[in-house]
């Protein structure tokens, strides 16, 4: 037997198993019993008029138990044709709680986000131990996923945080994570985070992340809000090296360290009980110069209750190497008996269209609906000029069954 | 004459149009419906269990002891309309509000009753307010007499809320998901990650942060749900997407891996190797250089979203050492690494003696 022949089968081996996990995760707790989201089963089907992978289809089932207060699980695989047979799990987890919330064991293949620590999905685990007076010590290891089941040899990460809640009103934190590649360090790094809520009207957070490999920032973000009556004002920051956040492994981490840094602020205001109006712009210093962006959004919703809206976004960036002024406009029509139509339409406007076309229009119309018995049903035409094709048309449509509770 | 009626004309049209943007507005109410009024039954001085009778005495199940139009004629006894009071008396979601709330909350009235010394309005405030949106009380009411320090400590919500994810109730005070909150989030949840687990499933992180994420499964399938302008993959941005990812050196590695890019650019016969199209823009790889190096410069992990792994060796071709590409490296680069034996260096450097 050839090594592809048994990596093939060991794929297949591994889908099978995870597909039937999951059908027994969603299945073993009953119908009837208590879950925070109940067994989907989707089917989708996608005719594109540009690109290859036309007529793609795929089938989703997705589900969450919680069985008893300690123990819940959760799981969504998938299995398609784009046009060749392929498939995948994204989530299979089992997490178990001490009911009082003292400890926490995760397993399986989950997205591991904590602290600084950069958001990585791994197949492994994640323990967190927790006391009344608002220490937290989290440790976790695993094997970072790879797509489609393939695997990575002596490719694995492993690391922690303590935490430690401050008067009340905030938390701060500390971690450290090491991720190897082919057996050599590809990533390690100490992080510091801290949040803190001293009054209702006022929160902030942020974190950082140093990288110990290429000595310097890997990340680091900030974020402060305000809310007073109908006004929200949030100020942000942040610093990003893509060069140290590359595996240092990666021949793309050798060509150095060129940061970026954003400073800006969003304003929303709450004009009138069913308009909100918000503004956002930023100043960013990028390795090849100074730029900005900046974008105004109105949504109105139709009813008190929000189930239709009206939106309108004017947008513009304006970088080195990515100058384009934008406008999108959303509308979201309840009709009645479960049915919604919603209409989204995109221009944008490269300001250096280098022979990609003056303009990118894009449009996508959808019809759906919802009954109560837990169909969905939905199709939708999309419509666009891109950057590659002059014209590019795609069809949508989706059948949706939940069972049990809809 | 004339201009007089011109004035009046123009004038009622505006009138008209500020009556319309009232009510489209929400600033004038619907007739149709409207909240009921509980603030002129209090002041009236009419007690809360003269209509909602029963209810000091109920556990945290059964019936939620909304008054009925029978009720409401013990007093009413000449109504201005035949029809039902509720279908004009009172939101519908209020009722829903209050129905949901019985089924998600662990919650007895008959315990609260005697601890308020019978005094609803301590914790149902807001049907003193002439147009409150609900009459529920706020989370922030519980804290006023149960601090719950421990609780929120461990995280344990379950001695009051049933299933906090499928309540699906939004943060009122702070991390509230306001403004451009997906940007937001990645700085707030970094240290109250537990808490967003709270309501949020694993499937919702993965569903962006996750490596193999279901193809045909972009958010423009997510029909039926109520479209957004916030996302930052809306609309067309496949369209967009080179130019965000300059915009914004770095930002897609907080979702996305380094190899990502490839999959999709296969398919559309833009990857590496493909004849058909070339993703770059002219004068990018010139005799001299040309554009390549000042970007990847900028956004390396772009050019590792389709060149990276085995696709390092086209950079390898010209930029190894003795090679026509010349020095890759940026200013004042300098690595702990062995340049013979550890990677990537010994891919340019070669394996030293």
């Amino acid at each position: 037997m050839s090594c592809k022949t048994a990596a093939a089968e060991a794929m297949t081996r591994r889908f099978v198993v995870g597909v039937a996990t999951a059908l027994y995760t969603a299945m073993a707790g009953g119908i009837g019993s208590a879950r925070a989201d109940p067994l989907r089963l989707r089917g989708d089907a996608l005719l594109q008029t540009q690109g290859s992978g036309s007529p793609t289809g795929l089938v989703v089932l997705q589900g969450q138990d919680t069985k008893q207060p300690w123990v819940s699980a959760e799981g969504l695989v998938w299995a398609g044709a784009t046009p060749s047979a392929t498939g995948d799990v994204l989530v299979l987890a089992v997490h178990l709680r001490e009911p009082h919330g003292y400890a926490e064991l995760q397993a399986g293949r989950f997205v591991l986000a904590t602290g600084a620590v950069h958001p990585v999905q791994i197949d492994g685990a994640r323990a967190v131990a927790r006391a009344p007076w608002g220490s937290t010590v989290e440790t976790f290891g695993g094997v970072p996923v790879v797509p489609r089941f393939g695997a990575r040899s002596y490719d694995w990460l492993a690391g922690g945080r303590i935490a430690e809640t401050v008067a009340d009103v905030g938390t701060i934190g500390f971690s450290y994570v090491q991720r190897r590649e082919g057996g050599e360090v590809s990533n390690e790094e100490i992080g510091a985070d801290a949040a803190f809520a001293p009054v209702k009207w006022f929160d902030l957070g942020g974190f950082a992340a140093y990288d110990v490999s290429d000595p310097g920032i890997a990340e680091a973000r900030a974020s402060a809000a305000a809310k007073v009556d109908d006004w929200r004002f949030e100020l942000f920051a942040s610093q990003l090296s893509p060069g140290r956040l590359l595996p240092a492994t990666s021949l793309f981490s050798v060509l150095g360290d060129f940061p970026s840094q954003t400073v800006g602020g969003t304003v929303r205001w709450r004009a009138a009980p069913r308009l909100d109006l918000l503004a956002s712009g930023a100043g960013q210093d990028l390795a090849g110069g100074l730029g900005g962006n900046g974008w105004l959004r109105a949504t109105l919703r139709l009813d008190d209750r929000g189930q239709g809206s009206l939106g309108l976004e004017l947008r513009r960036t304006d970088v080195p190497g990515a100058q384009w002024s934008g406008a999108r406009g959303i509308a979201s029509l309840p009709l009645g008996g479960g049915f919604r139509y919603s209409e989204e339409i995109e221009i944008v406007v490269p300001d250096h269209p280098d022979g990609r076309g003056t303009a990118w229009p894009w449009g996508l119309s959808a019809l759906s609906w919802r009954s109560r018995d837990g169909w969905d049903v939905a199709a939708a035409v999309e419509a666009s000029s891109t950057p590659l094709h002059r014209y590019e048309g795609d069809a949508l449509v989706r059948l949706s069954r939940t069972l049990g509770e809809p | 004459m004339k201009r007089r009626s011109l004035a009046m004309t123009l004038l009622m049209v505006l009138a008209l149009a500020l009556a319309a943007c009232a009510s489209v507005l929400g600033i004038r109410r619907q007739p149709a419906s409207h909240p009921f009024e509980h603030r002129a039954h209090v002041m009236k001085g009419i007690g809360c269990l003269e209509c909602h009778k029963g209810v000091e005495l109920t556990g945290d199940t059964g019936p939620l002891h909304i008054p009925g139009d029978a009720d409401c004629l013990r007093c009413h006894q000449k109504p201005h309309d035949s029809r039902p009071c509720q279908g004009c008396h009172g939101e519908t979601y209020v009722r829903d509000a209050a129905e949901l709330a019985r089924a998600r909350l662990r919650f007895t009235h008959s315990r609260h009753m005697v601890a308020a010394e019978g005094d609803c309005v301590r914790c149902h405030s807001a049907v003193t307010e002439s147009r409150p949106d609900t009459v529920m009380p706020k989370m922030a009411s519980c804290f006023g007499c149960h601090e719950h320090r421990d609780q929120w400590a461990l995280r344990d919500c379950n001695g009051c809320h049933v299933d906090l994810a499928a309540e699906g109730t939004m943060p009122d005070d702070h991390l509230v998901h306001d403004g451009d909150w997906l940007r937001e989030h990645g700085a707030r949840a970094a240290s109250e990650k537990d808490l967003c687990a709270s309501c949020h499933t694993e499937r919702q992180c993965a569903s962006c942060h996750g490596e193999g994420t279901v193809p045909a499964l972009p958010w423009k399938l997510a029909l039926g749900d109520d479209v957004r302008l916030a996302g930052l993959h809306r609309a067309g941005f496949a369209s967009r997407h080179s130019l965000e990812a300059r915009a914004d050196p770095g930002m897609c590695t907080t979702c996305h891996t380094e190899s990502s890019c490839i999959d999709c650019h296969t398919r559309r016969g833009v990857a590496p190797g493909s004849t058909s199209t070339s993703p770059h823009p002219p004068g990018w790889l010139t005799a001299s250089g040309g554009d390549h190096g000042a970007q990847a410069r900028i956004d390396p992990v772009s050019c590792a979203g389709c060149h990276g792994g085995a696709g390092e060796q086209l950079c390898v071709g010209c930029h190894r050492v003795g090679g026509p590409g010349g020095n890759p490296h940026g200013p004042g680069f300098n690595s702990r690494k062995d340049q013979h034996h550890d990677l990537p260096c010994r891919l340019c450097h070669g394996v030293g003696p």
